[in-house]
């Protein structure tokens, strides 16, 4: 094929031309006209609520445009933390290391949310099995590896548990989920999961070797992964119950410190967000798993903005903090909220929040 | 108007242009060995030999606020990261890719060759090449539809059947994301670069040599055994270490099929596995929540392995390729 200089140099010129001219078309911010552009995210738990969100806002504030992610709440703190976005959304709230070693982030909760367990067994996904913290640990360090387990059996008296080998799937990704879950684990079995020797809790956690188990993506590859594997077990944000369930997937009730078996209903988390939201310090950055109330349930937990407290222009700050106050006023309706079952947070939490959102500059 | 002083000036610019150029690519292979050795060495003095034969990757407990140190350097406390099942990973699904793509590559660079007219032969040829294009990305979006639910739901069942009396065939087969689906995409990518590569070497044979042994009365494929695959077989080895070289390093399309396990090591050949290449990319997210930086510290030193063993598997590779070629050339 025969390759004449000059034609090759031309259609170089006309890429590089093209390539240039589109680079300058989009930046983190970018300011025209006082229009603000917002990058968010983080915690795929989060992003349903965050997708309702962002158009509605822009729908009222045209001058503010917010483009949402879900990649994790691991990859939210990372991106808050070294400016990439400015808005990093997560389950967890940021380690004490993590806050030593960037003092200028803020954990600002946006509302309450919660985790279930679900899983796929033939025949069995319209009913709620009973499954407490250390069976589910037991699970997933490969002790038990039946659903049909004695340990099992006894949770559930008189249910007709297959000879299925079960399938413990868990995250890939830096995971607020991972963190709940976690958390959850090491507070039921302090001795064993929680130990020092134990995996314990952060966003990322070095998963005990379990033969069976897989690794998904994001909460939507957990409820993907669990469709595709018979005897799957996973734990999968609150945001994607309603689409799993009419997926034909099926959830636990999970034992609660009480001792009881609940499932996560408006009525279980608020009475579990009631009990521990007084313990929440200024900083926000508190536990809401494994309270000691009866009928609460074990796993809730605040949704955090991960914002830096010092942002890249003052237009963008008062960007953020006009969104922020949003989300904690219209964006906490039941009109919202409900779509995903999250909770509003409780009014002191809103002003514990709104004293952090006023640091953003 | 060119003047011989002139000629010659722009033959010395020329000449010292090249001379920068062919050796900047050699300052960046410098530059890059020394980016990962500065980047990865606080991991080699936490890790130590550990990292090539431990099984455990742990980025440690961030929210416990403890921190261990050793030799210096500090990491949350409990950190430990060993690649063996990275590096067993790489290799096993390699070699996979080896087995099945280089009987079906020289097969296609035979009958490219010696079987086919010429103009079949090209457009043929043609084919082939634009398949070794095809980026990584496309072919495991096709591994994630079309390869994984097969292999859950009719390759693997048939090959337990079938050869079930092998150990790791047995046990069980899962979604199908895993070795085998690995293995084979990475055959998919493989075989075009050996095939291309064969057929050149292969083209390159003497013809007098080939009408010779056909003049002898001896059959196209004894020709083929007898004078052909002789002369050709040390360039037919360097492509297959060039796409052993290739399929060591591919990211992308494994990432998406071998199921990213971490902490354990391949059980039989439906296990999920994490490569190297392929953990770098799935783990980094994750790392880069540890305050202490050690974890990112740990993937550069993953990549420095991955560094080293490419070159190492790609250096002879080349040299032999282009011995070969310098065979060739001589023979015309």
């Amino acid at each position: 094929m025969k390759f004449s200089l000059r034609s090759g140099g031309l259609a170089a010129a006309l890429v590089g031309a093209l390539a240039l001219s589109l680079a300058g078309c989009g930046s983190a911010t970018t300011q025209n006209q006082g229009s603000v552009s917002l990058q968010e995210t983080g915690s795929t738990l989060l992003y349903p609520l965050f997708q309702i969100w962002a158009p509605a806002y822009t729908k009222d504030h045209s001058d503010i445009k917010i483009t949402p992610q879900g990649t994790g709440s691991g990859t939210g703190i990372a991106d808050a933390v070294n400016g990439t976005v400015q808005i990093g959304a997560s389950d967890a709230y940021m380690a004490n290391a993590q806050m030593s070693a960037d003092p200028g982030m803020l954990n600002i909760p946006l509302a309450i949310s919660a985790q279930q367990i679900m899983y796929n067994i033939p025949g069995l996904n319209h009913q709620h099995l009973h499954l407490s913290g250390q069976v589910l640990a037991r699970i997933y360090t490969g002790k038990i590896t039946m659903w049909n387990d004695a340990a099992i059996k006894a949770l559930n008296p008189g249910v007709a548990l297959p000879a299925l080998r079960i399938v413990p799937i868990h995250r890939a990704d830096g995971s607020g989920d991972t963190f709940l879950f976690s958390q959850y684990l090491s507070f039921s079995n302090p001795t064993t999961w929680g130990s020092a020797s134990g995996p314990q809790y952060a966003t990322s956690i070095s998963w005990p070797p379990v033969p069976a188990s897989l690794s998904a993506t994001g909460n939507g590859g957990m409820v993907e992964a669990l469709q595709q594997n018979k005897g799957g077990i996973a734990y999968v944000g609150i945001s994607y119950l309603s689409q799993a369930v009419n997926d034909g997937l099926g959830y636990a009730a999970i034992e609660n410190k009480a001792g009881q078996f609940v499932l996560p209903t408006a009525q279980t988390i608020s009475t579990e967000a009631q009990s521990l939201v007084g313990q929440t310090p200024k900083d926000e950055r508190v536990s809401l798993i494994y309270g000691p109330a009866q009928g609460a349930y074990p796993i809730i937990n605040y949704e955090y903005a991960i914002v830096n407290a010092k942002q890249s222009s003052s237009t963008t700050a008062k960007a953020v903090r006009q969104f922020l106050t949003w989300a904690l006023t219209t964006g906490n309706q039941p009109s919202y909220l409900e779509q995903v079952h999250f909770l509003p947070l409780p009014p002191a939490i809103v002003k514990l929040s709104e004293a952090q959102i006023a640091k953003v500059q | 108007m060119a003047t011989p002083g002139k000629v010659r000036a722009l033959d010395r610019i020329m000449r010292v242009a090249t001379g920068i150029v062919a050796g900047g690519s050699l300052v960046a292979m410098a530059a890059i060995l020394v980016f990962l050795l500065r980047d990865s060495w606080p991991s080699i003095l936490y890790n130590g030999g550990h990292f090539l034969t431990s099984i455990t990757w742990n980025i440690g407990n961030l929210y416990s606020g403890a921190v261990s140190r050793h030799n210096g350097v500090m990491a949350p406390h409990g950190a430990a990261y060993g690649i063996l099942p990275f590096i067993l990973g790489t290799l096993l699904s390699s070699l996979i890719a080896v087995v099945l793509a280089v009987p079906l590559a020289v097969g296609i660079g035979l009958l490219l060759v010696e079987y086919l007219p010429r103009r079949v032969g090209d457009s043929l040829s043609f084919a082939v090449e634009m398949l070794a294009g095809i980026p990584s990305v496309v072919i495991g979006l096709w591994g994630i539809a079309v390869l994984i639910p097969w292999i859950g739901r009719g390759l693997g069942p048939w090959l337990q059947a079938v050869f079930g009396f092998i150990p790791f065939l047995r046990g069980p087969i899962g979604s199908g994301q895993g070795l085998l689906a690995s293995g084979l995409v990475l055959a998919v990518m493989i075989t075009p670069i050996i095939a291309a590569t064969t057929r050149d070497v292969l083209r390159q044979t003497p013809r007098e040599t080939k009408d010779g042994a056909l003049g002898l009365g001896l059959t196209r494929w004894e020709m083929i055994r007898a004078v052909s695959l002789p002369w050709s077989a040390s360039g037919i080895f360097g492509a297959v270490i060039l796409g052993l070289g290739r399929a060591l390093g591919e990211t992308m399309a494994v990432l998406m099929v071998s199921g990213s396990a971490v902490n354990y090591l391949p059980q039989n050949i439906f296990s999920p596995i994490g490569t190297m290449a392929a953990t770098i990319v799935s783990q980094l997210d994750s790392a880069m929540t540890d305050p202490t930086g050690m974890a990112v510290h740990a993937l550069a030193e993953i990549a420095l392995v991955l560094f080293v063993m490419s070159i190492v598997v790609n250096v002879p590779a080349r040299l032999l390729l282009s011995a070969a070629a310098r065979r060739g050339g001589e023979a015309q």
